[in-house]
Formats: structure tokens, sequence, C-alpha cells
């Protein structure tokens, strides 16, 4: 044994220091050996950064985090996993720049009920987005940019904003559980009137918006005192289930004589029951919003722990439209994550009638543009990465109340982007449809895709590419 | 001009609708007859109507209302006047949940006790209900005032934001969020006043005022607890 306390520990020459086997030349001084990735990042798969930072928040907030935009959640299956079968030899394709491609959509149109169904030039229109959420003038350049695409917006939770009316040709008017400055006044000025039961981003929740937001104008539409965070309940106040829905519906089409179209907007939870039953209760048109979709502000969890993907909410929404014999009669609007026109045609290839888009409009405007880096700054943010709507403090003044932001939105501009980027949507709609030999955009269909993996593929039942056949239990 | 005679039995609403849309148009009183607890009855009419309904309606009876003036002898069902602007409506019986649901103006008046959900989200206008109010009336009311001669059920008044429910009898619990006041003599003559205009003066009455507490107007970590209530 006292060998083992030989000086030289084996070796020919005297053994070296600790400091020198340490390395701790230059090293530093609390990572004792190497420097592992996990000093740098935390490798911890249960506690990252994220889950620790969430707890300190909910400890000192003793509630749950609201914020804006829409799902973080990496596990969502996207349009990404789909590509095109372009015609070849079996199909014919069209030639893209003599042949034309008919984009013109019609909601409300099966027949003989609904007196002026709504017509809209292309298959696209920007989603419902409050007043309150919004500022007036991206309200109002939505509404010019989408009449100037031949296409409609929509008023959202907050009333209908006079801005908005006269701004856009064609404008659906919300009911949300709140009834919010809902009168018969505003319900006969309306195109379409829409019924919310739920939202993509929340679902099973009412509406919320923080007190920055609650400013005179807004609190005077919404019946509220200035400046309190407002919660919207979520259930209706006069209707429970499928049965009353359909006296509901009838209600609101005494009251507009049957002249416009009833939508109702449910967020994809179980699309197969829920589009049923809202085709059951007498909708003319069903808005289905994937688990993807935008919000003003929402509980965090909720945007990223509830609801599903849009690409199965639209397989499941169609075949339930199918099954019910209803699918013509009844129009089905997909929204939730809809990027650009890629998206959207694959959406209709899903059995869309029509797309929604809310975030894209609203980066359209102007959102998450390079620009004022200060204000993005204040909010610990930068251009391509702000997600903080339900602060009130937009950088470019979208989502605010706040009179000086709010002029960063320069109506004509924003409103000339929006109709560009609706155009150029409508596009590239066209030219992956005319690809694959449609001269309509209503004629895209499933056959038209593959699945590049086998999720995408048991999500919604698209043949996985070269093997053509879709993934089976 | 006479009044005109509308019967409904089982005839498709929409046409009912019509006729007493066109004899309202011709500047014609309507009488609705056989109404059979339909749903759905004088829909959004403007204030040259006046209708009075022989026996029960179902659903939205004088939704949307818009100015007119309408009476329904017996009982009326859900949101009775929902969404009603201006005018008068009137219910000889009970009415069902969510009386008055949305309300922006206008007077309901219901003789006999109100369901549940009586004014919820109301904006504005007068509620009087000569019985009870059921459980959770006046939920998130904006503004507006509900009146309850009999008293109400449980949760009365839960989370207001604005508005004033007035008691003339007990509530059998309050809900989150109030404040229980003595209203003012001044305010007490209004009310009295209101109520005498329809016949129901009484001075003996021993008033109590609901209104908001006004803790849930922002989230705020101590009161975290209440909250979870909501
Ligand atoms: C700022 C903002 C405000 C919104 N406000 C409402 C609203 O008031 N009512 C509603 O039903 N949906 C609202 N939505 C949801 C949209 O109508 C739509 O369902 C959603 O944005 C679609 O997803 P996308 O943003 O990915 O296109 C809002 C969305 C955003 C981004
Ligand atoms: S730029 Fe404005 S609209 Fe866009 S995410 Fe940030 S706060 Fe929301």
């Amino acid at each position: 044994m006292a060998d083992d306390l030989d000086e030289s520990g084996g070796f020919p020459f005297p053994m070296p220091s600790e400091e020198a086997v340490a390395m701790r030349d230059g090293s530093i001084e609390s990572h004792p050996v190497g420097v592992p990735e996990s000093y740098e990042e935390g490798k911890s798969t249960r506690w990252s950064a994220k889950a620790i930072a969430d707890v300190h928040a909910m400890s000192q907030l003793g509630r749950y985090q609201l914020r804006g935009f829409n799902t973080f959640s990496r596990s969502m299956p996207t349009f990404d996993d789909l590509v095109f079968v372009p015609a070849t030899m079996t199909r014919l394709p069209l030639e893209g720049y003599r042949e034309s491609c008919e984009t013109e959509t019609v909601l409300g149109d099966r027949p003989g009920l609904v007196s002026e169904p709504i017509r809209l030039a292309i298959p696209i229109y920007i989603a419902s987005m409050s007043f309150g959420a919004l500022s007036a003038n991206a309200k109002a350049a939505l509404g010019y940019g989408a009449s100037k695409a031949g296409t409609m917006t929509c008023t959202g939770e907050g009333g209908m904003l006079e801005d908005e009316r006269e701004a856009s040709k064609l404008l659906v008017y919300q009911i949300t559980p709140s009834r919010y400055m809902l009168d018969l006044e505003h319900l006969r000025k309306a195109d379409g009137i829409e019924i919310v039961t739920g939202q993509g981003a929340k679902p099973g929740t009412g509406g919320v918006l923080l007190g920055m937001k609650v400013s005179e104008r807004v609190a005077k539409m919404r019946s509220l005192p200035l400046g309190v965070d407002q919660r919207s309940t979520v259930r209706h106040p006069d209707f429970l289930g499928a049965d009353d829905l359909q006296v509901k519906i009838e209600e609101l089409r005494e009251a507009t004589g049957y002249r416009v179209p009833i939508f109702v907007k449910v967020g994809a939870t179980r699309p197969r029951y829920d589009v049923a039953i809202a085709a059951k209760a007498g909708a003319d048109v069903i808005v289905v919003d994937g688990a993807e979709g935008g919000t003003g502000a929402s509980p965090e969890i909720l945007l990223d722990h509830t609801g599903i993907p849009t690409i199965s909410a639209v397989r499941a929404a169609r075949e339930a439209l199918d099954e019910c014999g209803m699918s013509g009669e009844v129009k089905l609007v997909l929204a939730g994550g809809i990027r650009n026109g890629v998206d959207a045609a694959k959406a209709l290839a899903l059995g869309a009638d029509a797309i929604m888009i809310g975030t894209a409009a609203l980066i359209a405007l102007g959102c998450n543009s390079p620009r004022y880096f200060d204000s993005y700054a204040a909010l610990g943010t930068a251009p391509g990465r702000c997600h903080h709507c339900h602060t009130g403090m937009c950088p470019v003044g979208i989502t605010t109340q706040d009179p000086e932001l709010e002029k960063r939105v320069d109506v004509a501009a924003a409103a000339e982007r929006v109709a560009r980027f609706l155009t150029a949507m409508t596009m590239e709609i066209t030219l992956l449809a005319k690809s694959c030999g449609k001269s309509k955009v209503s004629n895209l269909e499933v056959e038209d895709l593959r699945a590049l993996s086998l999720e995408a593929s048991a999500f919604t039942g698209v043949s996985l590419a070269g093997i053509d056949r879709p993934y089976s239990w | 001009m006479k009044d005109l005679t509308v019967t409904v039995g089982d005839r498709p609403i929409r046409q009912v609708n019509a006729e007493i849309r066109d004899a309202v148009a011709a500047g014609r009183d309507v009488t609705v007859t056989d109404t059979k607890s339909r749903h759905n009855l004088a829909i959004g009419m403007d204030a040259r109507a006046n209708i009075r309904f022989e026996g029960s309606v179902g659903y939205y009876c004088g939704g949307l209302n818009c100015g007119a003036r309408i009476q329904v002898e017996r009982n009326a069902g859900w949101a009775v006047g929902e969404a009603m602007s201006s005018g008068e409506i009137t219910v000889g019986g009970y009415a069902g949940m969510s009386a008055g649901t949305s309300m922006l103006g206008g007077l309901l008046h219901i003789k006999g006790n109100a369901g549940p959900r009586c004014g919820v989200a109301m904006k504005g206008g007068d509620i009087i209900v000569e019985g009870r109010i059921g459980y959770l009336s006046g939920f998130m009311a904006h503004a507006g005032r509900i009146i309850a001669l009999e008293g109400a059920g449980d949760a009365c008044a839960d989370s207001l934001w604005g508005g004033e429910v007035w008691l003339a009898g007990p509530a059998k619990s309050l809900g989150v969020d109030t404040r229980l006041t003595e209203p003012s003599a001044e305010q007490v003559q209004e009310v009295e006043a209101l109520l005498a205009e329809r016949g129901l003066a009484d001075s003996s009455r021993d008033w109590r005022k609901i209104v908001s507490a006004q803790r849930l107007w922002h989230f705020q970590s101590r009161d975290a607890k209440a909250w979870l209530m909501i």
C-alpha cells in the first residue's frame, strides 16, 4: 500500500501539479472540467429556461400569463408537410399565362334562402379582429385593402366601427357572447352575420382585452368602464345547445329579412361534430379556426395546449359536411395559421371553400416590420419576433389604442399593401391550381396533394408521396 | 284603423312575422292569437308597432326590438326582448331564462317571476320584475337597471361591470364582486316614479341596491383567488 503514495505515481517523471491537470491556465474557475453545452444552455428537458421563468412569473402574478399572436407549440403538423403533385401525363396542366382560373367564391348561396349571398372575387378574406384589439386605422386599412382586392372583412367582438363599415364594401358582423353594441340598426348594416362559439387560439374561453386598450372610444362602444381589464363570457347569454342555436339563427334571419348569410365560427376541437351540428342548426357558412389561429390576447396555455391543428381540422369538417349531405349547400371557411397562397391552396385542396386570414393580414399592414426599433426594444423584442399585441403598445400602431402609436399606420399605404398581399396570395393559389390542371380554384382536391411525413398523412388522409397510399392503421 | 288579427297556429313563423310587419307598415295595431308558445315572434319591430299576443310565446319574442310596444298576455320563453334598443315589452305571466339579455335601452316589464340570468350582459334600459329574478341575474351586466320587487335567487348581480340591481325583497345570495348599498332618497324616488307609471306605486318598500364592487375590473395578484371563481 505504501507504494501508492510514491511521489512519481508510477511515472518515470514527477507527478504534474493538480492545476496543470485541470487545464486551469486560462479556463473559467467555475467550469472545472471542460465547458459542456449544459453550462451554456441548461440541459434539463423538464426545466428549460422558459419553464423556470414561467414558474417565477406565476409565483409573482398569481395567475396565468396572457399574450397575443399565436401558438408557440412545436408539435403542430404544418402545411409544409404536404406538397402538390401537378399535372403531367395523366392530367393536363393549364397554360399559366394564357388560360384563366376562376377565383370567385360565393358564400351563403344555397338555393332559395338568402337573397344576398356574399360574392368574393377571391377565395380569401380578412378574419374578425375587433376594434379594441386593433386600432381604428388598422381596421380602416384592412377594409380598404380588402375592398380593393374584391373581398371582405369582419368586425370582431367590439361592435361595428364606422371607419370599417365605410371602408369595407362587404362586412360580416360578429355576434359574440358579450354582445357589445349589438342592436337592430347595426345588424341591418351588415352583409353577413357571424355567431362566434369559439376561436382556435382559445377555444372554450371568451375574449380578453387588457385595460391599456380600453380607451374612451373602445369603452364607449363596449359600454365598459374606462380602462378595465375586459374579459368576456364564453357562453352565449341566450342559447346553449344546438336546438337553441337553430332558433337563434332563425331570429337573426327574421331580423334581417332573410337577406344576408349567417356564419357560425367554431374553434377546432371536435370539428366533425361541431360542424355537423352547426350545419343542422341552419348556418349558411361554417368557419373552422384551427389551433394555430391568431389572437389579440389569450391565456398562453390555451394558445399552446388547446385545440387541433388546422390541417387535420379541415379534413374532419369536410367529411362531416359530406356525411350529412350538406357540402355545396353549406360553405366551409378555414382559418388558423395560413401564411400565404401556398398554405391557402393546400387548405382549399383539403376541403375548404374559402380561407380567412388574420395574422398574415396584420403582417401585410406592417406588423413586425423593421421600423421603430426603439419601440420594439421598449417591449423587450425586435422586428421579426414581436408577439406583444396584448400590451397595447404595438410598435407599428396596429394593435394599440394609443393615438400617437396609431398614427404609425398610414391608412392608404397599409391598405395598398393589404390589397397587394391578397392579390399575390391569389396568384400563388391560381399558379398552383393551374399547374394541377384546374380552371377553378374550387376544383383543387385532396388528390392534388401528397404527404411528406407519416404524421401529415395520418392527420389528413392525404396519400404519402411516391407510395400513393395514405398511412393507415 | 281597426286592429288586425294574425293567427299563429302551425303556420311558418316567417309568414306570421311578415303579416305582422305588413300590418304595422299599414299603420294598424296587431293582435296575435293562437300563439302556441312559438319562437321568434315579432323580431326587430320598429316604433310604429303596437302588438298584443293573446297567449304565451316562445324564445326571443320581441328580440332586437327597436321601439315597438309589445304585450304578451301570458308567459314568455327564453330571452324575451333580447338586444332591445328601445320600446316597451310587457309580459303578463312568467318569463323564462335570460329575459332582457344584452338590452341596450327600453323597458321590459314582467308581471310574474323571471327565470335565471335575467338581464345578463345588459347595456342599458330598465327591467321591472314584479316577482323574483332567478339565479345569476344581471351577470356581467354593463349598464341599465334591473328592479325585482320580490327579490332574487343565488349569485345575484354576479360580476357586474356596471349598472344596478334593485331589490325590494331578499336575495338568496349575492354574486362575486358585488356591493350592497343603501340607495339615496332621490334614487328611490326615481325608481318609485318609474314603478308608479306602471301602476306599481307603493311607498312602503325596503330597497337595496346592488352595484359592482369593482374588484374584478382589473387583474390583481392579491385577487387571484377571486379570479378562480369567475
Ligand atoms: C389581433 C386579433 C384579434 C382578434 N379578434 C377576434 C375577435 O374579436 N373575434 C374572433 O372571433 N376572433 C378574433 N381573432 C381571431 C381571428 O378571427 C382568426 O380566427 C384568426 O386570426 C385566424 O388565424 P390566423 O391569425 O393564423 O390567420 C383575432 C385575431 C387577432 C390576430
Ligand atoms: S408588431 Fe404589433 S401587431 Fe405585430 S406582433 Fe408586435 S404588437 Fe402585435
